[in-house]
């Protein structure tokens, strides 16, 4: 907690730097220094084949990365437990991070829902993130207002979940796109629309970048 | 005092409990998933054993939705000139690969590649939760492209084998 008020000062410095350019560098070092918390290594038994599971032949199968669906990596498959527990604990963090949040400002529109294994972040107008477990893939699905919908897979070597076909992971997804909404939150700002609304909103969503990626700042 | 309980139970009781209005859902399928699902287009199957029908098979029964989405190719031209759809799932996948079979047809191969989700997801405002969907349209539309190209180039290869034979 205490460790936040200090990068609040940052954030606040941040927003008072007057041309925009400046202001992005900056926010681009804060990034960067945003390193992943690292996912607990799960205790992984040797795979089995789930029964429930059953895939179409051909075109799924065939190696490609670009076009259609990834192919499938049997080595990896989790089983249907610790898929649970990884997932569960991903999405459960996630939700008390965003909660949090949402405790602590007031966004427009501003609403976490977790019902159903189903976790809804409502951003406004900036639009609604849907994410659920597709437990017969062993997945994570995504739906983002930004980059559409993304399926991830959990990643052994990377102890991330990494949608394939970007090969993009779950948490930085989450991030980048969250740091793109502020800039768009900016662009209003310094355009003299909403004025009173997205400064907050800015700084808000600035915060969720750090709650969701907070566990450096605890150190 | 029983009959009272079991009234207010059964609401019948008057004057007592304030008959409810019908909570109109907030979430509904837009004007064009209704029409698709009601009028869908191009349903039905090839033969899959046709040298010029690509088939796409994409989905999972246990996730629940499957799409088999089938492209008939000139073999001139290389075009697609029909296309036809069989979908298991919810609404906004049916109206997903529905959409999939109208696009596709009169198109080239290659063409038909770049159509992407979002453009279906547009079409058919789908919300969040159903974005999924036509993820899965865009998957199936590849799948028989692939299916149809491996197809081509299988034919191609007999046919040169054939002709160095007589040659």
């Amino acid at each position: 907690m205490a460790s936040r008020l200090p990068l609040l000062r940052r954030i606040s410095k941040l927003f008072k730097a007057p041309p925009p350019a400046p202001l992005r560098s900056s926010r681009r070092s804060l990034s960067l220094r945003f390193l992943l918390p690292q996912a607990p290594t799960p205790n992984v038994s040797p795979w089995s084949f789930a029964s429930s599971r059953s895939f179409c032949s051909g075109p799924l199968n065939i190696p490609q990365d670009s076009q259609g669906p990834a192919p499938i990596d049997y080595r990896s498959v989790l089983l249907e437990d610790e898929f649970h527990g990884l997932a569960n604990s991903t999405i459960h963090d996630l939700q008390e991070k965003l909660e949090e949040y949402g405790d602590v400002v007031e966004l427009d529109g501003f609403d976490v829902d977790y019902g159903n294994e189903v976790l809804t972040l409502k951003l406004g107008a900036l639009g609604t993130y849907v994410m659920n477990k597709q437990t017969p893939n062993r997945q994570i699905w995504l739906s983002s207002p930004i980059s559409g919908p993304s399926r991830f897979d959990w990643d052994h070597n990377a102890q991330a979940w990494v949608y394939r076909r970007t090969k993009a992971n779950l948490l930085k997804l989450l991030e980048s796109e969250l740091e793109q909404l502020c800039d768009q939150l900016q662009r209003k700002i310094t355009s003299n629309r909403f004025q009173s609304i997205s400064i907050v909103a800015y700084l808000e969503i600035v915060h969720v970048i750090v709650l969701v990626t907070g566990r450096r700042y605890d150190i | 005092m029983l009959r009272l309980v079991a009234k207010r139970l059964l609401g019948t009781a008057s004057g007592d409990i304030p008959s409810r209005p019908l909570q109109i859902l907030p979430r509904l399928y837009h004007e064009n998933v209704i029409d698709h699902y009601n009028n869908p287009r191009n349903v039905g199957s090839f033969d899959k054993n046709d040298p010029n029908v690509g088939t796409g098979l994409v989905g999972a029964p246990a996730c629940g939705d499957v799409m088999k989405l089938q492209i008939k190719i000139d073999e001139e031209s290389g075009k697609i000139v029909d296309a036809c759809f069989k979908t298991f799932g919810c609404g906004s996948a049916i109206a997903s690969s529905s959409v999939a079979t109208e696009w596709v047809k009169g198109k080239s191969m290659d063409e038909v590649l770049t159509i992407k989700n979002t453009e279906i997801a547009k079409h058919l405002s789908l919300p969040p939760v159903k974005l999924h969907c036509s993820m899965l349209a865009e998957d199936a539309i590849k799948a028989a492209v692939k299916d149809a190209e491996a197809k081509r180039a299988k034919t191609n290869a007999t046919l040169k084998g054939a002709d160095v034979k007589s040659g």
